[in-house]
């Protein structure tokens, strides 16, 4: 003989929370009926059993549940006939002994005593008194949730006198008229496109001194032992490529600066422990040459500023040592391409466009050198 | 006389055991909850506001289960007496008590619910049979 999983009572399959889903969606019901499975299975379990099948379960819960409706029904079938609508303790006696007399109990065969001395009662009676409470296992909670609705306001509420004489004022109030009306709209505020345009630029530019200013921070915070020594040797190195070269101009010659402050070389070999400080200065001066010096300047920092004009640039980078984590990654992009598109003219790209790709390559890249150092 | 005093003495103290257990069951907490028990009576059109009662079905419904429960543990245990009797050398399959839709159908035909299932595969003479007739 086998079981397997199928019922052989009504159709309870609705009440596996898997099959509601496909038939019809959860109903109220199901939540109830979850409460009374666990209720069996405590009753179970303090009964004796260890453990349960499924579909036996189930099935236990069904009857369960089918039990207790039939003795509600019982008990107001009893009230209804001897002309009440709420029942006692004498209905739900009547609806026991219905119940229980297939079973049997004592005294059933007697008719006319009194309901009190009920070998039902009897029987409950002692039952309560050998078992021990078991009390349910969670609280239940309140269902279903009432939610409490919002209504409209009625005339009386809102202190208005209906539009009409047939309307009663205890209606629903009409909505306003703002709601259904259309009424034309016109833009008061004077714009000048041209002074937007330059706010917006201005405004991008700062966004963008903030973001690099960050970056730097970020690097000099990764590399802050190597900084004052880096920053020593990019001196150095600037003065020799400067002879050398002498278009390539270090962003760091106090007469171009607008910021006082940006003597940073003297600066960074005094304050090596002020690592952070110095390179956000670092940052906004070199931000702000780059911004002076046009759209031909992409790179930022001490190592590199690459006039637009030269179509192909060597530059004399120290490969051992990282220049605020920039050099090793150019050096080898510039070898490769005459222009590219890292570096861009004002006749090929936008001013914004180019700023934003330089933002994020500086993104890509940090966080790369920081891992390799 | 004395018989109907003996009635009247009987149905006192019926009384007061009645009163002093429902007085009991407030104190008692069946394991079904109230909210559970209100609702399905709700739905069978039960209507009583006193609690006590609402107690009373709970522990009645509780008793029942327990009942049936109980018979098919009896159904179990000796399932697996017969085993052992049977095999003592070999070990017990199941040591645990499991509720298996095999025993609740036995224990509930004595309350006139039939949940049988038919045999699946017919392949003992006695399949098909009254349980009652057949032989275990």
């Amino acid at each position: 003989m086998s079981h397997g999983d199928v019922e052989s009572t009504r159709d309870t399959r609705k009440s596996e929370d898997q099959r509601s889903l496909s038939l019809g969606g959860p109903k109220a019901d199901d939540f109830w009926r979850a409460v009374s499975k666990i209720a069996v299975l405590q009753i179970c379990e303090s009964v004796g059993y260890e453990r349960f099948k499924e579909s036996a379960l189930e099935a236990l819960t069904d009857i369960s549940i089918g039990y207790l409706c039939d003795l509600g029904k019982n008990a107001s079938f009893h009230a209804n006939l001897a002309g009440r609508t709420e029942c006692n303790l004498f209905d739900v006696t009547r609806a026991l002994e219905d119940l229980g007399a297939s079973h049997g109990f004592s005294g059933a065969s007697e008719i006319g005593n009194c309901l009190v001395g009920s070998g039902t009662v009897r029987e409950m009676v002692q039952f309560v008194d050998s078992k021990e409470e078991i009390p349910f296992a969670q609280p239940v909670p309140k269902f279903p949730v009432v939610r409490h609705r919002k209504l409209i306001p009625s005339f009386e509420h809102m202190n208005e006198t209906p539009p009409g004489k047939h309307i009663p004022s205890w209606l629903p109030a009409f909505p306003d008229p703002h709601t259904y009306i259309h009424t034309p709209m016109w833009n008061e505020r004077a714009s000048d496109p041209c002074a937007d345009k330059i706010e917006q630029a201005r405004q991008r530019r700062k966004a963008e001194r903030a973001l690099l200013s960050l970056q730097q921070r970020l690097v000099c915070n990764g590399s802050t032992g190597t900084s004052a020594s880096m920053v020593v040797d990019a001196k150095k190195g600037k003065m020799h490529e400067a002879g050398s070269n002498p278009f390539l101009v270090a962003p760091l010659q106090p007469g171009e600066k607008d910021m006082s402050q940006v003597v940073f070389p003297a600066k960074l070999s005094d304050e090596v422990s002020k690592g952070n400080h110095v390179s956000v200065l670092e940052a906004f001066a070199s931000a702000i040459e780059a911004m002076k010096d046009g759209p031909s300047n992409e790179l930022y920092g001490e190592k590199t500023l690459l006039p637009e004009k030269r179509p192909a640039v060597h530059f004399n980078f120290r490969t051992g040592k990282k220049l605020l984590g920039q050099s090793i990654d150019l050096s080898l992009l510039k070898k490769g391409e005459k222009r590219t598109t890292l570096f861009l003219s004002d006749e090929e790209r936008d001013d914004k466009k180019r700023r934003a790709e330089f933002i994020l390559r500086q993104t890509t890249e940090y966080p790369m050198e920081l891992n390799q150092s | 006389m004395n018989h109907n005093q003996q009635s009247g003495d009987a149905k006192n103290d019926d009384d007061s055991a009645l009163s002093d257990f429902l007085a009991s069951l407030m104190d008692y907490t069946p394991a079904i909850p109230d909210e559970l028990v209100e609702h399905y009576l709700a739905k069978s059109g039960f209507q009583c506001p006193d609690v006590r009662l609402i107690r009373l079905v709970a522990v009645a419904t509780q008793k029942f289960v327990a009942e049936v429960a109980s018979d098919a543990l009896q159904h179990c245990k000796a399932r697996q007496a017969a085993v052992i009797k049977d095999k003592r050398e070999k070990q017990q399959k199941d040591k645990h008590l499991i509720l298996t839709m095999d025993d609740l159908s036995k224990s509930l035909l004595e309350y006139g619910v039939n949940v049988q299932h038919q045999d699946y595969f017919a392949d003992d003479p006695s399949t098909g049979r009254d349980p009652a007739s057949r032989e275990e």
